[in-house]
């Protein structure tokens, strides 16, 4: 397999690949390097932080029947608040050191699409293992798990979804943003449907309950057919659509393939989704197909601001003394993992880049990994005061960007790569002229401060 | 084509090309002769307490739904026989009395939701209480009406919803300096300069480039209009005190900005609400009192309107905690200085007309406040940001 190919890919289902671990499998052909990803990808691995003394409190009070006192509970949130920082870390340094790639990279795809919030750490750490555990399962399952989600139940409101009162909220939203798309069912199917998910609940340790008292027993008419729906009836019925595969397809297609849709290409992806609905099964396909390989699809999408940083991560690893500072970046650059805008989630793309958000991408790598420093010294000097500049800045903005850098790791995996040779495996698009011509004017540093220079550009904005 | 039109043009094309900065200081100077106004946005985040805000302290029912957190006649200051503003609104009490304020009540919107995330983007986005929006109303503003994103600026580290457009976003910064020294610096510099017209065509990588330069070029815009004036007004020594001195700083310079956006958190009083509020609607009351003298002592209050909400109002009842729990309909505060309707631009709510939650029914949908500023203050089509037509009012 060519190595602009196997980078493209890692690129797409992961954040990128090392040198030395390109070397490993460049011999390989493209079928046995699909198929070991996706192989690496049968287990999962649940992601969590320790949350015993909130359990601890809710199964006593379950045992005991009390209610929860305000006292409690603001402790509750309190420590919810702070776990809540500690799981976006965690999510991160998973991202950033996964033996699961494909696993992981479909869990934040999926976490944009079933697009979820909470303040209880409990239900979101649930929620976040539920989107993990059938990111490459059948969508079938998905959907009803996602459905019966104690978070996903507070926040689209199907915990008020009752007999006497339905709350449309969770049944809108199903077909609108996580199955068919705007446009494929009218406001009668939203309100039949709403009634099919009365009682829908959840205990306090976040597991379903589903309240017979509040459903609605009596017959629905959806999409043409009536009966005395579940829930689970409605998400076989939106699932018999063709639409509902092919709106998955093509938001598969957009976030792993390209921004702009080629039909051809999704109606192929269709036709093997709607089979049976096996996310691995279309992920295969879709890794396996030529086009995916062409050149018009290859380092010309926008990297999120969770792909820049994972990226930048794998390939200087770094660590924040201060765990808010890894939130405070997210939100600098516009994506907070855990916190999306609202269940339509982030719009990506073109979207993630706006005068703060490319500025701040432009300096963060220096920033983080190099006290700020881009070396700009012309070819045939010495810089002597890089040193020196290095110091002022640890002294100036240290604690506004208080990271351990780990350049050993680097320094090991690009042992076999001269610096000449450095672009392609920290760029995702050859340097434009301009800017080559530019590097080629400067002093030649080392790999390390060559490493920089080239994060500086636009070009490692894409992937 | 005349001069006007010609500078107009080459405005719009501003926004889709890199042109010369010598083309856009003759911009300036024409748009500058025009009428400019502009509006900030004070959003009092965490859902203020509306009643306990503006009073209607000769209503039995607020006392008895308030046993120990009703204001009584010496903890408010009286506008009327009927209603009173909270004591530590005295500032503002001050710019009412000279005809500055206009308070909006029963603001809301159908189907309230009493979820603080929720209820923020709907007034951010101003959506439908069923329907999701990925982009904010100022933001479809900046869309079909910004120049460049500096059009709109959030005086803090990152932008709201409420800033973000399908296609433009508005620029957020506390500090043009800072801005600035992040945006230079001798290696971007001369990235920039080897940039060649491939880059601008329509691929993302060009698009890059392209946001790259926007980006210098509206920071290095906004640092030397405004690095010249300093503000000598005292603002309260607060993190929104601070916000308002920038706006003011920002609005004194003349910057090229049409909305600013600032934003004033901790309103979430379910706790012993009483002084926690009192602290913050001072905070409040202070900071917009020195900003408006700030502004009239620079000519530029004509031209300024200033829109403060927040994302809902309280339960009417107080809860056992001595605070207020989440609710619905709240007021709506339009300052400036030539208001149509001033003081109370509607009736107090209706405490005896309640909804099933014990909340108040909404009049006035906010975004009929909107749409009132959108046309006849900045003078847009208000349709065409809001998607939707709503019958506006007769505040300014």
């Amino acid at each position: 397999m060519k190595e602009k190919h196997i980078q493209h890919l890692y690129r797409r289902i992961g954040f990128g690949i090392l040198p030395s671990t390109l070397q490993k499998v460049a011999t390989k052909s493209k079928k046995h390097n699909v198929n070991d990803l996706i192989k690496a990808s049968k287990t999962y691995t649940i992601l969590e932080v320790d949350i015993s003394e909130i359990k601890d409190v809710f199964g006593g009070m379950m045992m005991s029947g009390t209610k929860i006192d305000n006292e409690t509970r603001r402790k509750l949130q309190k420590i919810s608040r702070k776990k809540q920082v500690e799981l976006n870390v965690s999510w991160i340094n998973r991202l950033a050191s996964t033996s699961e790639l494909l696993r992981e990279k479909m869990t934040l795809f999926w976490a944009n699409h079933f697009v979820c919030k909470d303040n209880s750490i409990v239900y979101i750490q649930n929620f976040n293992n539920t989107l993990r555990t059938h990111a490459l399962g059948n969508f079938r399952d998905f959907v009803n798990a996602i459905s019966k989600e104690a978070a996903m139940t507070k926040y689209l409101n199907t915990k008020q979804n009752r007999k006497q009162k339905p709350n449309e909220n969770f049944a809108r939203e199903l077909m609108e943003l996580f199955t068919l798309g705007e446009g494929h069912y009218t406001e009668d199917d939203i309100k039949e449907s709403a009634r099919a998910f009365t009682g829908y609940s959840h205990n306090l340790k976040g597991e379903f309950v589903f309240k017979k008292r509040q459903h609605d027993y009596t017959d629905k008419t959806f999409f043409g057919n009536t009966g005395n729906f579940t829930g689970e009836d409605i998400i076989d019925i939106i699932l018999k659509e063709r639409q509902c595969a092919k709106y998955i397809c093509t938001k598969v297609y957009r976030y792993f393939v390209n921004d702009q849709v080629d039909d051809g290409h999704v109606n192929a992806m269709t036709d093997v989704f709607y089979k049976d609905y096996n996310i691995e099964k279309l992920m295969q396909f879709v890794l396996m197909s030529d086009w995916f390989y062409d050149d018009k699809n290859i380092g010309t999408k926008i990297k999120s601001p969770i792909e820049f940083l994972v990226g930048l991560k794998q390939t200087v690893p770094v660590t924040f003394k201060n765990k808010k500072q890894v939130i405070q970046i997210q939100r600098l650059l516009g994506q907070t993992l855990l916190d999306p805008p609202n269940v339509a989630g982030w719009k990506g793309g073109r979207n993630w880049i706006d005068s703060n958000t490319i500025v701040l991408r432009l300096k963060l790598p220096s920033l983080l990994l190099n006290n700020a420093y881009i070396s700009n010294v012309k070819e045939g000097k010495q810089d002597a005061i890089m040193t020196q500049k290095k110091e002022q800045f640890k002294k100036k903005y240290g604690k506004r960007f208080n990271t351990q850098t780990n350049w050993n790791h680097f320094e090991k995996h690009f042992k076999n790569v001269a610096l000449q040779d450095m672009d392609p495996h920290i760029l995702a698009q050859p340097v434009t002229k301009d800017a080559k011509a530019y590097l080629q004017s400067l002093a030649k540093l080392s790999k390390h401060e060559y490493c920089i220079q080239l994060m500086s550009l636009p070009e490692y904005q894409m992937c | 084509m005349d001069r006007r039109k010609f500078l107009k043009q080459s405005s719009l094309a501003s926004s889709l090309f890199f042109v010369p900065s010598f083309v856009r200081a003759f911009e300036e100077v024409a748009s500058s002769k025009l009428g400019y106004k502009r509006l900030v946005i004070i959003q009092l985040s965490g859902g203020n307490d509306g009643l306990n805000t503006v009073v209607p302290y000769r209503n039995d029912l607020y006392y008895k739904a308030r046993p120990n957190l009703g204001l009584s006649q010496n903890e408010i200051i009286k506008l009327n026989d009927n209603v009173g503003l909270n004591i530590n609104l005295a500032p503002l009490k001050r710019l009412y009395d000279k005809g500055y304020v206009s308070i909006i009540n029963n603001v809301g919107y159908p189907n309230p939701i009493r979820s603080h995330f929720r209820s923020m983007d709907i007034w951010q986005t101003a959506s439908d209480s069923n329907q999701y929006s990925q982009s904010g109303w100022i933001g479809r503003y900046l869309d079909n009406y910004g120049k460049q994103s500096h059009s709109a600026i959030e005086i803090d580290d990152s932008l709201s919803l409420a800033m973000k457009g399908e296609s433009m976003n508005a620029i957020a910064t506390k500090d043009a300096k800072t801005m600035y020294n992040l945006s230079k610096g001798p290696y971007l510099k001369n990235i920039n300069k080897h940039l060649a017209d491939e880059h601008l065509s329509e691929h993302n990588l060009g698009y890059l480039y392209k946001s790259m330069i926007a980006a210098e070029s509206s920071a290095k815009y906004i640092y030397e209009t405004t690095r010249t004036v300093v503000s000598k007004k005292e603002y309260p020594n607060t993190k929104f005190g601070k916000q308002m001195k920038t706006t003011a700083q920002f609005i004194n310079s003349h910057l090229d900005t049409k909305v600013f956006y600032t934003s004033l958190d901790g309103f979430d009083t379910h706790v012993n609400q009483k002084g926690a509020q009192k602290k913050l609607l001072q905070t409040y009351a202070e900071s917009v009192e020195a900003f408006v003298e700030d502004l009239k002592a620079n000519n530029t209050f004509k031209d300024t309107l200033i829109l403060t909400f927040s994302e809902f109002g309280r339960r009417v009842n107080q809860n056992a905690s001595v605070g207020t729990d989440h609710g619905t309909a709240n007021n709506v505060f339009i300052i400036g200085e030539n208001l149509k309707t001033q003081g109370l631009y509607n009736n107090m709510p209706n405490l005896g007309d309640l909804d099933d939650n014990g909340d108040l029914k909404f009049e006035i949908d906010f975004r009929a406040i909107y749409a009132t500023v959108l046309d006849k203050w900045l003078e847009v089509d208000d349709k065409k940001v809001l998607n939707k037509s709503f019958s506006q009012l007769n505040f300014i």
